[in-house]
């Protein structure tokens, strides 16, 4: 990675940049112009990703706030039948996991491909296509669940001809990456392309498989529940986790401007993730009726994946140290540092909890929805809001209008997510707690979270707000409203006149 | 990183590791079950489901029923479930060879279900029976209320360990079998399962039914003698706790599902399948509430979750476990 790309240079780490040579000045703006080229054609396709994933993102926020309330308000709207909780609760999960994090998570790899394969995009129509399709698979599935056509699955309420659809918008969207690997430049495969490339094929292996062993074929009882939790727990790591990793080991060196620490970690890290993540799941199954070595298999996987986090973690920290100053100024760096950082917070809590121990306490309780939650979000959605602020102003040629509004989104969203994780873990504990204690009525253990579901929905009119800000700032970037200027927006305005002028 | 050969073989390698190991293999081992039978063929556990049923699990899973309620009774080494009355044994995989989707849930914000059907009162039986195929019959009210000393014997909660919650024998007349309509043979030690949930509940407990086979007056469950109330666990019952949960607990943290009830102005005649509330104030005067078709099928459906037949895999938390228990799944 050249150190002439960095966008934000630091007043202090002159030496990595200082002085290029005369020749050297004329390649960068050769790879400038380039750069421009490729940004102006992925353009229709990121941001056509981009905007459907931030409209989802606003419905599933308001599903999740109904559904939060009725968790202690019960009678709230019960009469109806498709804003029945039972309802609400599987639109807003899909509305979140297909339509914002997939959307956002493919228009963030779109580009991420097109810049690290230093080609301009090809067939952007098959994109565009793609996305289309996309939005019409996430609309059909949950008014699908609104109308009381769920299948019953985990993650994959949507009915199946729902999931045709998703799966043709799909097919559409891969055909190009693979066509995109195919035309790229350089013999060299970065870090980041590894975790998208791997993202773009573990996902319709599992996609299909599942949808396959669910409907097409079912299997026989118990071993649905086994492919469910196979599947959700493989969408968390292997699309998801793959993209918000892949992401941040490309934002991160970039925004500092200094190579990743090492690649050799990155490699164990790699391999290691693919390996151990896509074993676990079974866990949650934990004491269920299943023989007791899947169940064990995926606890010792779930141990190993210490090995990845481990050496992620230690590859971020170690490139980011010296540097974690610049995170006052980047909000790109803000959200994308939080969101590694909630990674291992994941990761850990997820070791955790996967321990028998644990987790015949906490199994059927809260705990599982905070853990959803710090992974979905603290993790991949901050680091998805984070490649976008990196992204978008590349994309419409202006830069974000209000430095305000992205730390009241980041703010917002980071108070938000912590309280909401805080309330359901203490929650979960507590509930788990009263659960297992039979001089106790089974009612008072839902009486028992009762206080910690009521600070869950504050939490949740906190993203509420952070959500709505966000998606207001991305409108006014969308119809041209964004500053033109040539330096990024900095979170603190004050800072960025000296940072100018020491460049 | 160079070339994109090893990436690709590794990528697939790890995935079809993963499947191999966590999905092919045990669905070799446990994908393939069938039904229990006893030496002579008879008494199969599971058995088959019927049309009401399935479709009433379908209405389960459309409003969303498991994101509050497990149906998978975990071992009582590990976790509390059986203590709490919510099984005589843990679930094994063949309880669910007929189910599909198998709902084992993740969330209990509500009790476990997997016995529900156990705990109904043994003569309610206009419970469709789970082991009819062809068991279309819609009427979960009024039920014949031959053991009805529920309403005149105080409420027994039944301690752990006592012989109320004693588990079924393996005889053939295990209620799976008893559901079909008929009442359980006298004597038979097909004793319910208490209520444990519902201790906090005014609702009376489930009567224990000790007085097994004790034919009581015919009494009209509508007019029932103890103002009104259906049983525990009664089609009529859960008719009612669905219709207005807090109206049986007080503390209950479920939604109402009146959707899938009709409230209608009685027109000649009031239907049997009417629900009854405790008393007046729920419905206005000449004013009934009457369960849709999906509403009765899913009270067959939850009548017919019942997992208190003994199997040979599964050590049954009772004194009287099957002589050689297999292997025990863990």
């Amino acid at each position: 990675m050249s150190s002439a790309e960095i966008p934000l240079r630091p007043p202090s780490s002159t030496a990595a940049v200082a002085s290029p040579a005369e020749n050297q000045v004329t390649r960068d703006e050769v790879e400038q112009v380039e750069r421009a080229l490729i940004d102006a054609s992925t353009r229709m396709p990121v941001l056509m990703f981009y905007t459907s994933a931030v409209f989802w993102l606003l419905l599933g926020t308001l599903l999740a706030g109904l559904a939060s309330f009725q968790m202690h308000m019960p009678d709230l709207l019960g009469g109806t039948s498709f804003l029945t909780w039972g309802r609400v609760r599987p639109a807003h999960t899909n509305a979140m996991v297909f339509g914002w994090a997939s959307m956002a998570g493919i228009g963030t790899s779109i580009w991420l491909m097109a810049r690290l394969s230093r080609t301009t995009l090809r067939h952007p129509l098959l994109l565009v296509a793609g996305a289309a399709f996309w939005n019409l698979g996430v609309l059909v599935g949950l008014i699908g669940i609104l109308a009381g056509d769920s299948t019953g699955y985990q993650w994959l309420e949507f009915p199946p001809y729902a999931a045709v659809i998703l799966f043709v918008a799909y097919s559409l969207v891969v055909s190009w990456a693979v066509l995109m690997f195919r035309f790229r430049r350089g013999g060299h495969i970065y870090i980041t392309q590894w975790y998208l490339f791997g993202a773009f094929l573990w996902f319709p292996w599992l996609y299909g498989a599942t949808q396959i062993m669910l409907f097409a074929v079912p299997l026989q009882g118990v071993m649905q529940a086994a492919v469910n939790w196979w599947f959700a727990n493989n969408l968390m790591f292997l699309w998801f986790g793959a993209i918000g990793l892949g992401t941040a080991y490309y934002m991160i060196p970039k925004v500092i401007g200094r190579p990743v620490y090492s690649y050799h970690l990155a490699a164990i890290g790699f391999w290691t993730y693919a390996l151990f993540a896509s074993w676990t799941g079974m866990q949650r199954l934990v004491d269920g009726p299943f023989p007791a070595w899947m169940i064990t298999a995926s606890i010792s996987a779930t141990i190993l994946t210490i090995i990845p986090v481990a050496t992620v973690g230690l590859n971020h920290h170690m490139t980011m140290r010296g540097h974690f100053g610049l995170m006052r100024y980047s909000p790109t760096l803000r959200f994308t540092v939080f969101g590694a950082i909630a990674y291992t917070v994941f990761s850990l809590v997820g070791l955790l909890i996967s321990l028998r121990s644990m987790a015949s306490y906490v199994q059927f309780t809260q705990m599982s929805i905070a853990y959803s939650h710090l992974g979905l979000y603290a993790f991949f959605t901050m680091i998805m809001f984070g490649s976008m602020y990196y992204i978008v102003p590349r994309l419409v040629g202006r830069e974000w209008r209000y430095a305000s509004l992205i730390k009241l989104h980041f703010w917002a969203s980071a108070y938000g997510v912590m309280l909401m994780i805080l309330m359901l873990f203490v929650g979960g504990i507590v509930q788990g707690r009263d659960m297992n204690n039979t001089a106790l009525s089974f009612t008072e253990s839902t009486q028992s979270i009762l206080p910690y579901l009521r600070g869950r929905s504050l939490s949740g009119m906190l993203l509420t707000v952070a959500h709505f800000i966000f998606a207001t700032h991305f409108g006014m970037m969308l119809f041209g409203l964004g500053r033109s200027a040539s330096v990024p927006t900095f979170l603190n305005p004050q800072q960025q006149e000296a940072l100018q002028t020491s460049l | 990183m160079k070339g994109i050969l090893p990436l690709f073989l590794g990528i697939f390698g790890t995935f079809a590791f993963s499947w191999a190991g966590l999905i092919a293999i045990p669905n070799a081992q446990i994908g393939h079950l069938d039904p229990q039978m006893d030496e002579e063929g008879n008494d199969a556990y599971p058995a088959p489901k019927s049309g009401m049923y399935d479709r009433g699990r379908q209405v389960y899973v459309s409003n969303g029923c498991v994101y509050c309620h497990s149906q998978q009774v975990r071992p009582d080494y590990a976790a509390t479930d059986i203590d709490r009355k919510w099984g005589t044994r843990r679930s094994a995989p063949r309880d669910y060879i007929f189910e599909r989707p198998a709902l084992l849930g993740k969330m209990r914000m509500g009790p476990d279900l997997s016995n529900i059907g156990k705990r109904a009162p043994v003569d309610d039986a206009d419970a469709p029976a789970p082991a009819s195929t062809t068991s279309t019959t819609a009427a979960p009210a009024a039920p014949a209320p031959l053991g009805s000393a529920a309403q005149t014997s105080p409420a027994v909660p039944a301690p752990a360990g006592s012989p109320e919650a004693a588990p079924p024998e393996p005889t053939p007349a295990a209620p799976a079998t008893a559901a079909a309509g008929t009442p359980a043979p006298s004597g038979s030690p097909a004793a319910p399962i208490a209520p444990a949930d519902g201790a906090a509940s005014p609702a009376p407990a489930t009567a224990a039914q000790t007085a097994t086979g004790v034919p009581a007056p015919m009494t009209d469950a509508i007019g029932g003698a103890a103002g009104n109330e259906p049983l525990p666990y009664s089609a009529g019952w859960h008719h009612r706790h669905l219709y207005d949960p807090r109206s049986i607990t007080p503390d209950s943290d479920m939604p109402p599902y009146r959707f899938l009830y009709e409230k209608r102005r009685i027109g000649g005649q009031a239907s049997a399948d009417a629900l009854k509330f405790g008393g007046p104030g729920k419905v206005p005067e000449g004013w009934e509430v009457v369960p849709s078709y999906d509403a009765q099928c899913l009270v067959a459906y939850l009548m017919g979750l019942d997992q208190s037949h003994a199997l040979n895999e599964v050590k049954s938390a009772a004194p009287a476990s099957p002589p050689a228990p297999g292997k025990a799944v863990k």
